[in-house]
Formats: C-alpha cells, structure tokens, sequence
C-alpha cells in the first residue's frame, strides 16, 4: 500500500473541486474553515506498471492551502503535514510521499521534532519527500531537452537556482558526475552552504543569479520564486532552456519569448494505467498520462518494496540512489515531461 | 501537540488573568466527567448487556473528575461549576430526553462519540500548553479517554445498519450545539495558549475517526463532521 499526501493550490481551487466532489460543506468557506479542517482520504488509486504488476494506494488531502503561509499562519500550516502523515499512518500505509509543500514545510519548520501526533508516534521510515525522484527527473530533463533543442552540454553552461537545497544539491552532483556540461553555475541566498558545495563537487561556480541567467544555456530553477520577481527574457541568453522545477510552478507564465523554452520540471510522463477519481484535482495539463514525480517515487517504491524513506532529511541524495530510482522508474513505465510551455 | 514547549513557558500560570480563564476551563472539564458519569450509569441501564463495562467507565470518569479537581487546587484555583452545569446544559437535555425515550443510539452519539471526542481534543491541545502537574494528569485521562471512545464506536459498528439513520439525525441536532461551546470557550482557551482552530481541528479528526470505525464512508464524514459549523 503505497500513499500521497497532497493540497489544492489556492483557496479558490479548494472551493471548486470540494463543489465538484459534491461537498457543498466545505465548498462555500473561508482560510479559517481549511485551518481547522481535518485531512482525509479522498481517493483509492489502483497502478498497474508497464510490468503488469499492479499496486494499491490512497489519496490522502492534508487540507494545507498556500494562502496558510502567506497569512503567516504557521501553525495552521503546520498542523495540516502532521495530521495528514498520522492520518497516512493510521491508515497502515507502508510508503507515502510529501507532495507539493508538504516536504518543504516539513524540511523548512524542521518538523522531526514533532514526532508525536496525539495518539500516533510517527514512524518516519514510512515517508518519503520524493526528492531524489525528482532530481532524477529534471536531471534527464536537462540532458534529454538539452539535446532536443540543439544545446549541446559540452559547450554549455547549466546554472542551477537554489541550488544548495535538497533537489537542488542533487542536480549539481548528477550534473557534475554524469554529464559533461561545460561549467555549472550554483546559485543560492546562503554563502556558506554556497561554499560547502562547491567543495564537495570540487567545481562550479559560485555566481550571483543575474550574472548566472545572462549566461546560461540552461537554467534549472528549484528554488521558490521571490515575491513580485520578474524574469526578463531580453537578459536570458538564447535559446535557453528554463527547467521550472519550483513549487508552485509558473515560469511558464512569466517569460514569453520564442527562443526561451520552459520545461514544467519534475514531472513524469507515464504508460501506467492509473485508476483515481480525482486526478483532475492535481492540476497536471494532462491528468491521465503526467504525474508529480514525487508522487511517482512512492509508486516506485511500493513496486519495487522497498519500503523505507528513500528521500528523507536534506542533502542526502548520492548519484547512486538517483540511478537507482532511475532505473526502477524506467522499468515501471515512468518518463520525464519533454514538452515545452512557451517557445 | 504542536504548540511548543516555548508558549508554555510564556504563560504564567499563577496570573489573575490565567487563573480566571482557568476557573471556567477547568469546570467544564470537572463538569464534563461528571456528566459522562451520569450518562455511563444511565446507559448502563439502557444496555444490559455491557452494564458491567459501563459501569467499570463510569468509575474511570469519576477518577478523572477528581484528577481535574486536584490541578484546580494546585493553582489555587476554584472552579466555577455554576457556569460549567449551563455550559453543558443544551447536550445534557438532549440526553435526557433521548434517554427518556430509550434512543441508546442517540445516548451513544452525545456521550461516546461528542463528548469524548470534544474531551479527547480539548485534552490533546491542552497537554502541551499545561502545567507541570496538570500536563501529568491530563496524559493519563487521554489515554482512558480513547477506551471510552472504543465503547460506542464497537456497539455502533456492530448495529450500524439499523443505527445509521438515527446517528445522522442525532448528528444534525447535536454537532452544532458543540460548535457554539466552542465558540462559548474561545477566548478563555486562548489564555491557557489554546487555539480554537486547533481545537475544532482535533475534534473533526477524532470524531471522523469515530464515524470511519462505526462504518460511514468519506463522504459521509465529511459532512456529518462539518455539519453546522458554517454561521456557528
């Protein structure tokens, strides 16, 4: 039994599909009604892998909306992850996935320490972030849509905004190890971790984000974009690659230009025959055949049994695990996202 | 749960502004188990069956009041009872006349499943922002309360077909009685450090919880467990 904790992306979108669902109670609220509103499970998921092999798996909704962090309600937004992993627990899944915000949350208020939720004392083996899924994603991303578009690796340069987070570190050891990009690009707020990074890939260049955008051929974004932050085109090299792998994703509606291409990052394309009512509630542009690669990972999991948090604390995903998601993604029917947003 | 250790240190539990508050919190927990008492010994007469287990939680309730009663003196406090009787008094009459009427259904889902589920969250919220020895003492009824919780969610699963109709009536008429005594209690929950939205949080989770073991489906829950808490 493999499981998926997600959130609708906004208050309104909340409203829509609790109408849509026939759930009259909770379509007409306000924020106050989604901060105490309690997770639930929405949907039972059959997969079957292009192997054959079919797994079963639950939907559970953490009722987290964005609007929770900003109104600054912490607390509010806290709550939502916790109660919806119990809840996961409680249900006996062996693996679950934090989708959307909920691993950021988690990471970012250092949520380990809340291990005890009322009556249930969560046992973190049973999650996952999904990360070194999604890192293994973008990364083929970057190769496959590189070459797509005409940019050959060699003779570019791939900067990677955010890129001391937990799938943002990962991206820069794939790039550094399995390819042969010509100079990679590291940009981030904090300058030490900045620094321990550049160590421990020995190479990359430490750059600040204006300078890495004007000179990249390739720019992979896993950082959350700042508020009221606008990207030229006109000071983006071209063509250029934009790779959105930040959540919620909306490069593709900042920069419109023919010879900018946008790739919605860390997103699967999949053969899989998936059977849930409420797919169209993830806000894919094709419900049916794309999937958070986060999401994907516990699916891969569940598959394979491998019933541990793969993707869990920050900064520990190796080359090696990626490869190893990589292949049993492969094998179960999953395939990075090429199409293009804009170009 | 997840309020931090660093908000109970901010409060000062020895003020007149916490203590006041604390008066009417506490007697309506004091108030709470000795309702629950009552209700024990009467469906117990309801239930021939499970007297013995009735009466044996029923104890366990009146082992809580004192409990409660100590944390009280502990802080010097004394509970205003008088407030907690008309606090209670809307579901108290319901009981009754459910009782009166031999509704065991009804008695099972004002007591087992609202007032425990009401107690379970107030109890959850509250350890983390209480009192060294109160903390200890709330821990301990937490854990009985759950059991009582079992009561009335294995009876109702086990008769939920002929129950169902009944609960979801019983559910309109009692759940937003709940959500006006949590509106009622809002602002001396937060001088304690406790939140409303936290509060009708762990209460939706526990009943929800209680709705899934008795047999209702998602949908079901989800709007029984929300029922009248628009406009409350």
């Amino acid at each position: 039994m493999f499981g998926l904790i997600g959130h609708l992306t906004s208050l309104e979108h909340a409203k829509t599909v609790a109408k849509d669902l026939g759930y009259p109670e909770y379509a007409d609220q306000g924020l106050d009604f989604w901060c105490s509103a309690p997770p639930q499970t929405v949907d039972t998921i059959t997969v079957t892998s292009a192997t054959g092999q079919v797994i079963e798996g639950y939907y559970v909704e953490s009722c987290f909306l964005p609007e929770m962090l900003a109104t600054r309600r912490i607390k509010a937004a806290i709550r939502k992850i916790l109660n919806a992993m119990a809840h996961a627990q409680k249900q006996g899944i062996h693996i679950t996935a934090l989708g959307g915000f909920s691993s950021i949350i988690f990471e970012e208020f250092d949520l380990s320490k809340n291990r005890q939720v009322r009556n249930v004392e969560l046992d973190f083996e049973r999650f996952t972030t999904g990360n070194t899924h999604t890192a293994y994603i973008i990364c083929q991303q970057v190769e496959q849509g590189a070459k797509q578009l005409g940019i050959d690796l060699h003779k570019s340069k791939v900067a990677v905004i955010g890129a001391t987070g937990d799938i943002g570190s990962a991206v820069c050891r794939w790039l550094q190890a399995k390819t042969n990009v010509s100079e990679l690009l590291l940009v981030a707020r904090n300058q030490e971790r900045l620094q321990n990074l550049q160590i421990e890939l020995g190479g990359g260049q430490i750059m600040e984000m204006t300078e890495a955008l004007a000179e990249a051929d390739v720019v992979v974004w896993v950082a959350s974009m700042p508020k009221g932050m606008e990207i030229e085109a006109s000071k983006l090299k071209q063509p250029c690659l934009l790779i959105d792998g930040g959540y919620p994703k909306n490069l593709g509606s900042k920069v419109s230009h023919p010879n900018i291409h946008v790739m919605n990052g860390g997103i699967v394309e999949h053969s899989l025959d998936i059977d849930w009512k409420i797919m169209s509630i993830v806000n894919m542009d094709v419900p049916a055949r794309q999937l958070f690669a986060c999401f994907a990972e516990s699916m891969i999991l569940e598959f394979e049994k491998w019933h541990t948090n793969f993707s869990w604390g920050r900064n520990q995903i190796t080359v090696d695990k990626m490869e190893q998601i990589g292949q049993a993604s492969l094998k179960h029917g999953f395939r990075p996202l090429l199409s293009l947003i804009s170009g | 749960m997840l309020q931090t250790a660093t908000i109970a240190e901010e409060l000062d539990f020895h003020s007149e502004a916490y203590k006041d508050a604390y008066s009417r919190i506490n007697a309506i927990v004091i108030e709470g188990e000795d309702e629950a008492h009552d209700n024990y010994v009467r469906l117990s007469g309801m239930l021939p069956e499970s007297q013995e287990e009735l009466i044996k939680l029923s104890k366990m309730e009146l082992k809580h009041k004192k409990g409660f009663e100590a944390c009280a003196r502990n802080l010097s406090v004394t509970a205003d009872l008088p407030f907690a009787k008309e606090f209670f008094s809307p579901l108290h009459q319901n009981f009754q006349v459910a009782a009166a009427a031999d509704k065991t259904v009804t008695c099972l889902l004002i007591q087992s499943l609202i007032i425990e589920c009401f107690a379970i969250a107030a109890y959850n919220i509250y350890i983390p922002v209480a009192d060294a020895f109160a903390r200890k003492i709330t821990e301990g009824v937490v854990k009985d309360e759950y059991l009582h919780l079992n009561f009335g969610e294995q009876w109702l699963n086990a008769n939920f077909a002929a129950a169902k109709a009944e609960l979801q009536e019983a559910n309109k008429q009692n759940l937003p009685i709940v959500w006006k005594m949590l509106n009622q209690v809002a602002a001396d929950a937060k001088v304690l450090g406790m939140e409303k939205e936290a509060l009708i949080e762990d209460f939706m989770i526990a009943y929800g919880e209680a709705l899934s073991n008795i047999g209702f489906s998602t949908g079901e829950i989800m709007r029984m467990s929300a029922y009248g808490l628009v406009g409350a």
